[in-house]
């Protein structure tokens, strides 16, 4: 399902959502992070690692940006284990938790999306501009794309797990 | 070997990690120009420094070789300068004038047919294209072109040239090439039937190409091979420079070297 998931928003995001940047370079959106983001923090860190790695394998053949997006995806998918434990709950998850807005509650969910996004554009932004005197006027528009990335995964948990759709009897 | 094992394991999820991350750069700096150029100029300072210093090490590990050969020649040419003491006859040649300036080898033949190597000093030195250069002091090839503190030499293991020479002082003009095959083995081509070869007699450049001086040892006769009906023969030649050990150079100057070579051209036809 992860993968199947990984696949459809990484299609979306280099075919259909590639050009959907309202403020340009301010607002750049990765769709294909939410999709990573959804792996469940219980599961084992290789995993967590090789999603990342994938994700960025297949955003660089879709997109045609060959090993920028692998070194931001393998950078949030090693951080991913690390991020699960600083945004645990005091007794820790709960077997049948997924990070999702019905399961971990709206404020883990931003502040942990956020806190991906950041490292993932932070990352992307290093590795795309590559010179010291280039990166500090790249700084702030990674900022505000890693706040437009956190606000379009709340806007798709929004949509697609919404507690309303999960128990339709509340 | 269980240790490593275990520590392997227990740093397995790191190890991972950094394999990925190698593969993810390394994508990224083969398809990305930027990055590739900004991370070579990054690592180019650091492998020319390792390159120096295993230069430098290498250097001194054949200093040992070097003195042998530098006392054998040093040797020989004291015995040759008490020679012509005794003789009361020995003048500077002011004539003939020639000049030698020591040089380095940085990049040798690799036994390719079309190589060129790599010396120092280059044009601030005053090193010029067309100059003889030679290694402990037999032929070893000739400068190719200049730049500002190298200068590329094409040496006599370049499949593309001949070089001017005869077998012994008085010998017949003939020329000496190779064939690509076999390094430090040279083959004296168009050589006439009746000239006596004989294994061990010594190959000296005869001057007539104008970057070397004459009777310069280019090497010695391995054998000859003499076709049947055929007017010249071959000679196989074991040349006088260990092209593979080769490090220091000397750059031949020739002091009316101008004047020389517009004399040597052939005339203009109006």
């Amino acid at each position: 399902m992860t993968v199947l998931r990984m696949l459809l928003m990484v299609m979306l995001q280099a075919f259909i959502l590639r050009d959907v940047t309202p403020l340009g370079q301010w607002t750049r959106p990765e769709w294909a992070l939410w999709a990573l983001l959804l792996v469940p923090p219980q599961a084992s860190p290789f995993l967590k690692l090789l999603s990342g790695f994938a994700m960025g394998v297949a955003l660089d053949v879709a997109l045609g940006t060959y090993g920028q997006h692998m070194v931001a995806g393998t950078a949030l998918g090693g951080a991913l284990p690390a991020l699960h434990r600083l945004f645990s709950p005091r007794e820790g998850y709960e077997i049948t938790d997924r990070p999702t807005l019905h399961d971990m509650g709206s404020s883990w969910l931003i502040g942990f999306t956020l806190s991906a996004a950041i490292l993932y554009h932070l990352v992307l932004m290093v590795v795309s501009n590559w010179y010291w005197h280039l990166l500090p006027s790249a700084i702030l528009p990674s900022l505000t794309s890693a706040a437009f990335t956190t606000m379009c995964c709340v806007v798709l948990h929004m949509m697609i797990y919404s507690p309303d759709r999960r128990n339709p009897t509340h | 070997m269980r240790n490593l094992w275990l520590l392997l394991q227990r740093n397995a999820f790191t190890l991972a990690f950094i394999a990925l991350m190698a593969v993810s750069v390394s994508v990224l700096l083969r398809n990305n120009g930027a990055a590739r150029s900004s991370w070579f100029q990054k690592t180019g300072a650091v492998s020319s420094m390792v390159d120096g210093q295993r230069h430098e090490w290498s250097n001194y590990l054949h200093l040992s070789e070097q003195n042998v050969q530098l006392a054998a020649e040093n040797a020989a040419l004291r015995s040759q300068l008490l020679s012509m003491s005794m003789a009361g006859t020995w003048r500077e040649d002011t004539l003939r004038g020639w000049s030698v300036r020591s040089g380095m080898l940085i990049k040798g033949p690799d036994g390719k047919p079309h190589t060129l190597s790599l010396a120092t000093p280059g044009r601030s030195e005053g090193i010029t294209t067309g100059m003889g250069v030679l290694a402990g002091g037999a032929a070893f090839g000739t400068v190719e072109d200049v730049g500002e503190g190298h200068s590329q030499i094409l040496t006599l293991l370049h499949s593309g040239t001949a070089w001017s020479c005869r077998i012994g002082r008085g010998g017949p003009v003939a020329s000496l090439g190779w064939d690509g095959r076999e390094i430090n083995v040279l083959q004296l081509n168009d050589v006439p039937r009746h000239v006596q070869a004989k294994a061990g007699d010594s190959v000296f450049t005869s001057g007539y190409d104008l970057r070397f001086p004459p009777n310069v040892l280019l090497g010695t006769v391995i054998d000859s091979d003499r076709t049947p009906g055929a007017d010249f023969m071959q000679v196989t030649v074991a040349s006088a420079v260990d092209f593979n050990a080769t490090q220091h150079l000397e750059f031949i100057v020739h002091r009316a070297d101008s004047e020389r070579v517009v004399l040597a051209q052939p005339d203009q036809q109006p």
